[in-house]
């Protein structure tokens, strides 16, 4: 009996040895690619949140990074994060572009997101996203039919609850930039 | 011999295909198949998984204690699913994106541990490699034609490019859960009245 035990203990573990080293090699293969894609898709969604910035700065501020845009001059045109909420199904990740100066959205951009397809996936759509595009901050409201006025936000039809997350997460964002960067002063 | 290979290949295809015949492997076939191009992802990369655990289950079957064997069959498998999800995440990081999780959920998928439980273990590798790519295949292509069926009435393309006009109103319910459901049922009823004519 005794015998029998440790034949299938070391079986169990060869096989887990070989697997470990096996994979171990994989992942040091496939890292570097991974890495240069995530960097990539970071860079480009700063792009798309800081349209007009020639240069972004990466500055760390109460445990948060923010990505500090500057333009050409060096002036400091606006200020993106990376920000995340609850959604329909599971968390919404994006990231804000604002302009720190006027108090104002540049855009935002939908990193990732579990949305039901066909309608809360349409929170990554140019016509929600518009919605915040030049918006002041402050508290915004969902509404059910066109927007008019200022602090009104569009739903999508059909998905409420999605573009209720992904306001709620703007406004979050707007905050976390406003107490870093002294309440928008 | 070879006739017994053949014979081997062709029965996934079609005899015992994993999806219309004997319906295992459900949890990627309604989850993934919104669109084709993630159709087909996870039909190539559950065939590669499945070609590679039962060439190494059918070589090393006999080192295998029938007590631990399915303990070790998910390592292997597992190992080739890492694997697969470390490749496709640094070589095409566009599908891995879209399949998201569904890869690592590969490891549990009961078509894989069916197969090397009912064939792998039993059988010697030339057989294995046949019955795998066989499975591989049947399981990928019954992908696709869901994938597209799926994708043309709810999206009202195929591959991302738009085949119906502006003229179609897409049916959403096709690519959420119950559009899988309802497409699933059609299909496998359409193939079991084939298969009585056949008779």
């Amino acid at each position: 009996m005794e015998k029998k035990i440790s034949k299938l203990v070391i079986t169990l573990t060869v096989i887990g040895i070989i697997s470990a080293i096996a994979l171990s090699f994989v992942y040091q293969w496939t890292t570097p690619y991974i890495e240069e894609h995530q960097a990539e898709a970071q860079k480009k969604a700063i792009n798309a949140v800081l349209p007009q910035a020639e240069e972004v700065k990466e500055v760390e501020k109460a445990g948060q990074t923010f990505y500090e845009g500057y333009d050409s001059n060096g002036n400091r045109i606006g200020v993106a994060i990376n920000a995340s909420g609850p959604g329909y199904q599971n968390v919404i990740e994006l990231m804000i572009g604002v302009n720190i100066n006027v108090d104002k959205i540049y855009a935002i951009k939908i990193l990732s997101h579990e949305e039901t397809p066909g309608l809360g996936a349409r929170i990554n759509g140019d016509e929600f996203k518009s919605n915040f595009v030049d918006k002041e901050f402050g508290d915004y409201d969902v509404v059910k039919r066109q927007a008019k006025t200022e602090m009104e936000v569009e739903a999508i039809a059909g998905a409420t609850i999605s573009s209720k997350s992904v306001t709620s997460i703007v406004e979050k964002a707007i905050k976390q930039i406003q107490s870093a960067y002294g309440g928008g002063a | 011999m070879l006739k017994r290979i053949l014979y081997d290949f062709k029965n996934g295809l079609w005899r015992e295909n994993p999806i219309i015949v004997l319906v295992i492997g459900m949890c990627p076939t309604l989850a993934v198949t919104n669109t084709v191009q993630n159709g087909l992802a996870m039909g190539i990369a559950t065939s590669f998984v499945l070609l590679s655990s039962e060439i190494v289950i059918s070589l090393f079957k006999k080192f295998i204690p029938n007590n631990v064997r399915i303990p070790s069959f998910i390592l292997i498998i597992a190992t080739f699913v890492t694997f697969t999800d470390f490749f496709l995440k640094a070589f095409f990081p566009d599908i891995a994106t879209s399949l998201s999780l569904f890869i690592p959920l590969i490891v549990v998928n009961c078509l894989i541990l069916g197969r090397q439980e009912a064939f792998a273990s039993k059988n010697p590798t030339r057989r294995a490699i046949a019955d795998a790519l066989g499975m591989g295949i049947g399981f990928t292509w019954v992908l696709v034609l869901l994938s597209a069926v799926r994708e043309l009435l709810g999206m009202g393309s195929i591959f991302g490019l738009t085949i119906l006009g502006s003229w179609y109103q897409p049916m959403v319910i096709m690519i959420l859960p119950a559009g899988a459901f309802i497409s699933l049922g059609v299909l496998v009823g359409f193939m079991n009245v084939l298969k009585r004519r056949g008779n």
